[in-house]
């Protein structure tokens, strides 16, 4: 199964990044999640090819997309983090130490600029928001 | 360094829920100043709930948490109930009371083993944790995955459940939908019983303080989705009297109120207690597991919680499969509540310990004043004394080690800074006095 997880907070200004591509793609299974990563572990199978659409904090210029093979890279500390105990990178890892990865894993971060309560995207953020989820949407 | 002064500032704690720092200056053995530092930007829940129908308090406050929306949405529906004078029995009652019983699953779960184990076992995380520990930590992925099946079957979805109502549920489950959960809670039970003696079995820094705990209690079950508000001091008020024996204060350093007792001071809410105030009335198995490694209510060490919770967790599963062998889906699965011109409160107990709810509702059944009060908010006081007398007679310990057993020490609390207002900033400072 091909599965697109977006996860952030649709009301947290960039933070939403993820969870506005996998309300935008329809040729895959979606799920989307604002909180409860430790869930993600239960979303896949060993056989699934699964994508993670998240916000990141890297440094990089807001609105810069970056790809990572999690199967075959780890995710950089820090950049995938989360408000609440357990973020993705965090449940990610814990699913390669204990054997639980899928068989394909791309993670797709998107720069987030500012991700305060209550603020719409910004449009550097937006724009990659359309980009990514009309490539997806191809694939 | 028993002459010297230092300061010790943790910018972030991991493992807790939210964004915080804790502040410890240090004067040869004194601490001079101590401050629990929740700087989670204030979220104004209270105040856009003013202008909004009565009904839609359940999933608006729901929002609050991702990790205990049951208790949110709970504690909002006896407060509205409580405005228009009714209280909710029989099977719809019971449904909640399962729903909540998902929720404490999922959350204890996710901090026992998670969180707050790696601590007692010198993992910096569940990861490391997870390759030395495969099974364990396998156990609680599938219990945690257990809290939130129920959660989903009960309450429609895992997060932020959107089947709670004011008056009940918009959709009862049927019995066979409950039924596919049996087989589940029975591994489960067996699987919080072993995890009780697993916790037990680490080892617990020698500390012990004196607490005034309060919690809910009903005279016949642990209390959970309703109750009395008791203490270990006396007290026994109904929740409607909660504004004339509790106040909630400003400190400079927190974006979270503290809770005081009037004319007394901070207190302890959580599963400690619980524990302490209703441990009688645990599930036979819960009682049995506790009695096994020797606790008993009362116990005051707070690294102890660890082991509440485990026992909670067979608590919630053995009483989660009574109330589905006894289940009859409510028909209607809801009743209807109009309340006007009229004060509501309601508590309930959430993993982290009271939560407090308060609405005022006008003629046309809108909100016009709200007051949430959460669990951690409750703590706040509780830590900071935790941590000021842990750090007496242990000022010798080196920045790093100071360091860990304060976080520990903290995360006993399992707080939800999220709740009370994010991560934990823990500065320790020593200055040498001759310097």
């Amino acid at each position: 199964m091909r599965r697109l997880i977006g996860i952030g907070n649709p009301d947290r200004g960039d933070d939403a990044a993820g969870w506005e591509v996998a309300g935008r793609v329809t040729s895959w299974d979606v799920s989307r999640l604002t909180a409860g990563s430790l869930s993600l572990i239960d979303l896949w199978q060993d056989d699934d090819e699964v994508v993670i659409v998240d916000a990141m904090k890297s440094g990089a210029p807001v609105g810069t997309v970056v790809c990572i093979d999690a199967i075959c890279d780890r995710l950089p500390h820090g950049a995938f983090s989360s408000t609440h105990a357990f973020g993705p990178a965090a449940v990610v890892e814990l699913a390669r130490t204990m054997a639980r990865l899928p068989r394909s894993l791309i993670v797709y971060g998107i720069e987030a600029g500012q991700v305060e309560h209550g603020t719409p995207m910004t449009t550097a953020v937006a724009t990659a928001v359309d980009q990514l989820a009309l490539e997806l949407q191809d694939a | 360094m028993p002459n010297d002064r230092r300061e010790i500032a943790v910018d972030y704690l991991a493992r807790v829920e939210g964004e915080g720092a804790m502040y410890l200056k240090i004067d040869g053995d004194e601490v001079t100043d101590l401050q629990f530092n929740i700087f989670e930007p204030p979220r104004f829940y209270e105040a856009f709930l003013r202008g909004r129908y009565f009904g839609e308090a359940p999933d608006i406050t729901a929002r609050i948490c991702g990790i205990c929306p049951v208790a949110y949405q709970t504690s909002a529906v006896n407060a509205m109930e409580n405005a228009a004078g009714m209280f909710i029995g029989g099977q719809i009652r019971e449904l909640r009371r399962l729903l909540y019983f998902g929720e404490w699953i999922e959350s204890h779960t996710l901090h026992v083993y998670m969180l707050h184990a790696p601590d007692f076992l010198g993992y910096p995380s569940a990861i490391e944790m997870a390759a030395d520990l495969p099974d364990v930590v396998g156990n609680a992925l599938r219990l945690k995955k257990l809290g939130n099946t129920i959660m989903t079957v009960v309450g429609g979805r895992e997060i932020h459940p959107i089947n709670v109502r004011v008056g009940g549920f918009y959709r009862a489950p049927t019995k066979p939908e409950l039924q596919a959960l049996v087989e589940e809670l029975e591994w489960a039970v067996e699987t919080a019983v072993a995890t009780v003696s697993l916790v037990a079995g680490f080892d617990f820094p020698d500390f012990d303080r004196e607490y005034e705990f309060v919690a809910l209690h009903h005279p016949d079950e642990y209390a959970i989705t309703d109750g009395r508000i008791v203490s270990s001091s006396g007290l026994d008020i109904d929740p409607t009297e909660w504004p004339d024996h509790f106040e909630e204060t400003h400190v400079e350093w927190s974006n979270a109120l503290h809770a005081n007792i009037k004319g007394g001071g901070g207190y302890y809410v959580g599963p400690m207690a619980r524990f302490a105030l209703n441990g009688e009335q645990l599930s036979p198995l819960a009682l049995a597991a506790a009695s096994s490694v020797g606790l008993v209510p009362g116990v005051t060490n707070p690294f102890k919680s660890i082991i509440v919770r485990a026992v909670e967790i067979v608590h919630a599963c053995e009483t989660a499969l009574e109330i589905i062998a006894a289940y009859e889906p409510p028909d209607p699965p809801f009743l209807t509540v109009e309340p006007r011109s009229a004060t509501g409160h309601g508590a309930s107990e959430a993993p982290r310990g009271l939560l407090y709810h308060r609405y005022e509702i006008d003629e046309n059944e809108m909100i016009v004043d709200a007051q949430i009060v959460p669990p951690t908010s409750q703590n706040q006081r509780s830590i900071e004394e935790d941590l000021r007398q842990y750090v007496t007679g242990r000022t010798h310990l080196d920045d790093e080690t100071l360091q860990w057993q304060l976080e520990q020490a903290i995360r006993n609390y399992d707080p939800c800074i999220s709740c009370a207002t994010h991560f934990l900033d823990l500065t320790v400072d020593r200055t040498d006095p001759q310097g």
